[in-house]
């Protein structure tokens, strides 16, 4: 009798196939391979977490960043970031939060005790002897509040401190300081988040797709015939190009400095890119008569910019942050620097009056639901490979390869975190129960019902 | 020699761990009995993996016992555990943690993916663990693969991660009346099964180095390289200067050129110069050797670390150019080939 275990191959593994007659053959795509290996986002980079608003004195709350849970925590005027997810079984502390001082946070389950500033174990509730105190914690991450946002360095657990880079870094190029080597003669400078007296106002909404099909969607020049019938272009009367097409080997910069942001300015109306306003064999012809210009420029990981949109002295930023493979956090946030109190509130009117209903909702919720309609060819990964694509694909292209040279890290799949199993029965319930998967955690509010 | 000796081994991490090593024992054998966590594997002087620095104390090579150790390394202090004896109390460092020998060899089954001639005399031989088969390594470490068909077992070091198990991917160099040239170049195939075990070898990416990177490759001493750099592009925080030196002897020699660029795309740090010993220069290819390829001009400090692979003259021409240009001789690392037997 032969007793040998019999020799197997693993599962097989779908091949790559890519034909060498395409725009993206095999080599262009090996070139942006970080950037197809990184469906739960980029890692070790400045990602916005909430509104400054959400996050009152006391408040505790929990989100999840490219398959990071973060907890975050305003206390004594003080802000904290650690990870949401005790260190002894994985609970997380921001579902039912739990604290004995303004510089700790417990899990209360078990009541593990964690120093905000540091992560340390300090105590534990009933077993404040335990020799596991002082030798344990969780990973914190670095916080930048400004301009009503607060921004969070999401991070591999053994990133050193001494690395973590400027916020700058991880924001759009600035202006004025960028204006001569960005020329823009046909708007006024574009405001900065990091400027003095910026306002940021705006909403974060999650999507049902990749990350990175949300992103590319951004600034893909062909994307705007989804903007066409948009109630504001027709309200305003702008000329809306059909598409605009890249005219020159110049229409892309990209932004490589090496103490600085890396991604790439796209010169929009300018004569690098030609904009399409008829095609007669189709019938179709913009007749509006009020020009729109403004230019769009991406820099890692992943936060558009939009100049001189929409209308001048503002600008609208937006991240495409990951939550899990299949979600991101919308961001769509405008800015305008406001000296006076009477500016602030005019800028807040016809933020919550125009550019909400018109902009934020009824112009980019045409985006959202143009990504995900997009999002299940990719799901699989096929979609990478079996994407057809053409000369205005040149951004996401270029947009690909920069992102695989210059992003910190590739977020590995979240493991043990929310959204993680698509098939878990908590999920199946709350999806039954009418909650769609999301970005913050849901709070235990009643201690004595269920 | 009739009493025992006391020997200490001290590791990176700080451990040391203490043994007695028995008249005509080699001290691996006394560190093995103690179950200190050294690296080994052939047990006879070749492979170079038990590699040690005496650092007090006097201890040499069994009389009369041949091995790679190079004289140079000799007398900087270095000796190879399996052959070496004990007189008198003596202490040793190797340059690992006490963890590094943690990840015993596995003996595992492999099928063949891929067997592709991608220069005159080197194949590159992918090949994927079997279902139920796993190893953990380090970058830079190698592996024994038997022939298949015969009882011979050669040694390469991977030129892949961790990260990318189940393959394995190997450059192997074509040697006429090679046993294993003779099975890649006449019966290998796709899906063949091979026998492979390890981890083995103490040449690896020493873990958290800021300072700058030199690799110096000799054909293919170019795999462990090759692992090393991916391992440094997705290690966490800032990645150091990396300055990749490779050489063949002509240019129908050369190879893996497009996964260097590639590196290059994705690792704006890294630096890679490419050399041939005779033949036309081209287009980023220099005449010369790849040792002379770096120069004082690249600006590295003492602190900076080299891994060396390749032919032992280039190893030792290496060192010596390195020492010459301000690195500190402990920072050095090297695997040679051992000639097949």
């Amino acid at each position: 009798m032969n007793d040998a275990t019999p020799v197997r191959r693993r599962t097989l593994v779908r091949k790559n196939e890519i034909s060498a007659d395409r725009m993206n053959d095999e080599k262009t795509q090996s070139q942006y391979q970080p950037y197809k290996d990184a469906a739960w986002g980029f890692i070790n980079h400045w990602y916005p977490a909430l509104f400054s608003e959400e996050l009152p004195e006391q408040a505790v709350e929990g989100i999840q960043i490219a398959g990071v849970p973060i907890l975050l925590r305003r206390a004594a005027g003080k802000l904290y970031a650690i990870k949401d997810q005790c260190v002894h079984r994985g609970v997380r502390l921001s579902a039912k939060p739990m604290c004995f001082n303004d510089t700790s946070i417990a899990c209360w389950y078990h009541g593990f005790n964690f120093d905000l500033a540091t992560g340390v174990l300090n105590n534990i509730v009933a077993n404040p002897d335990s020799k596991l105190i002082g030798k344990t914690g969780v990973t914190t991450y670095p916080v930048h509040e400004v301009a009503g946002m607060i921004f969070v360095f999401v991070r591999e657990d053994d990133f050193p401190d001494e690395d973590v880079p400027p916020l700058a870094h991880d924001l759009p190029v600035r202006f004025p300081q960028s204006s001569e080597e960005y020329p823009h003669p046909l708007w006024p400078a574009a405001p900065g988040i990091l400027d003095e007296n910026a306002v940021a106002l705006g909403m974060h909404r999650t999507g049902q797709s990749n990350w990175r099909i949300a992103c590319e969607n951004g600034f893909d020049n062909a994307h705007i015939l989804v903007h066409a019938d948009n109630a504001i272009v027709h309200a305003m009367d702008w000329v809306l190009p059909l598409g605009i097409l890249p005219a020159t080997d110049d229409a892309i910069t990209l932004i490589e400095e090496e103490d600085g942001p890396k991604g790439q300015m796209q010169w929009l109306f300018t004569d690098r890119w030609t904009p399409v306003l008829e095609n007669p064999a189709l019938g179709l012809k913009v007749e509006n008569l009020k020009g729109r210009f403004y230019r769009t420029s991406v820099v890692l990981p992943g936060v558009l910019m939009v100049e001189n949109w929409p209308e001048e002295h503002v600008v609208q930023y937006e991240w495409y942050v990951p939550i899990t493979d299949d979600l991101y956090e919308y961001w769509e946030v405008m800015v305008r620097i406001c000296t006076t109190d009477e500016e602030r509130k005019k800028f807040q009117y016809r933020f919550d009056n125009l550019y909400m209903p018109l902009c934020i909702r009824g112009f980019n919720d045409c985006d959202l639901y143009a990504r995900e309609a997009m999002e299940e060819f990719y799901a699989d990964g096929t979609g990478w490979d079996n994407e057809q694509l053409v000369e205005t694909d040149i951004s996401p292209i270029t947009w690909r390869k920069l992102a695989s040279r210059h992003a910190r890290g590739i977020a590995k799949p979240g493991k043990g975190v929310t959204n993680a199993t698509k098939t878990s029965s908590i999920r199946m319930r709350r999806l039954a129960q009418g909650k769609a998967p999301g970005y913050k955690v849901e709070k235990i509010e009643n201690v004595n019902s269920y | 020699m009739l009493t025992p000796t006391k020997t200490t081994i001290a590791f990176s991490d700080g451990i040391e761990h203490e043994l007695t090593v028995e008249p005509g024992q080699s001290v691996l054998d006394a560190a093995l009995a103690a179950q200190a966590p050294v690296l080994f594997q052939c047990g006879t002087g070749s492979c170079g993996s038990c590699l040690a620095h005496l650092d007090e104390g006097e201890a040499e090579h069994r009389a009369g016992s041949s091995s790679s150790l190079l004289p140079s390394e000799r007398e900087q202090g270095y000796r190879l555990l399996c052959l070496t004896e004990a007189r008198g109390a003596c202490k040793f460092s190797v340059g690992y943690d006490s963890a590094a020998g943690a990840g015993r060899p596995i003996e595992g089954k492999c099928f063949v993916n891929a067997v592709e001639r991608i220069a005159t005399d080197v194949v590159r031989l992918e090949l994927e663990l079997a279902e139920g088969c796993w190893m953990d390594f380090r970058p830079g470490q190698f592996i024994q693969v038997k022939v298949p068909g015969t009882d011979a077992v050669r040694s390469y070091s991977m030129a892949t991660t961790v990260a990318d198990l189940p393959k394995i991917e190997l450059l192997i160099r074509i040697l006429p009346g090679g046993v294993m040239s003779d099975w890649l170049v006449n019966r290998a195939a796709v899906d063949d099964v091979v026998e492979v075990s390890g981890p083995y070898g103490q040449f690896f990416l020493k873990d958290k180095v800021r300072a700058p990177h030199v690799m110096i490759a000799g054909g293919t001493g170019l795999a462990p390289m090759l692992a090393m750099i991916d391992a440094l592009r997705v290690a966490p925080g800032r990645k150091p200067k990396v300055l990749l030196s490779f050489g063949c002897q002509t240019p129908d020699g050369l190879f893996s050129l497009e996964p260097i660029e590639l590196r290059q795309h994705w690792m704006p740090t890294l630096d890679a110069r490419i050399s041939v010993d005779r033949g036309e220069p081209a287009d980023g290819i220099r005449v010369g050797n790849p040792v002379a390829a770096i120069t004082a001009e690249d600006g590295l400090t003492t602190d900076s670390v080299a891994y060396l692979c390749g032919p032992p003259a280039m190893i030792e021409a290496a060192r010596k150019h390195l020492e010459h240009l301000g690195l500190a001789p402990e920072n050095i690392f090297a695997e040679q080939f051992v000639a097949s037997n």
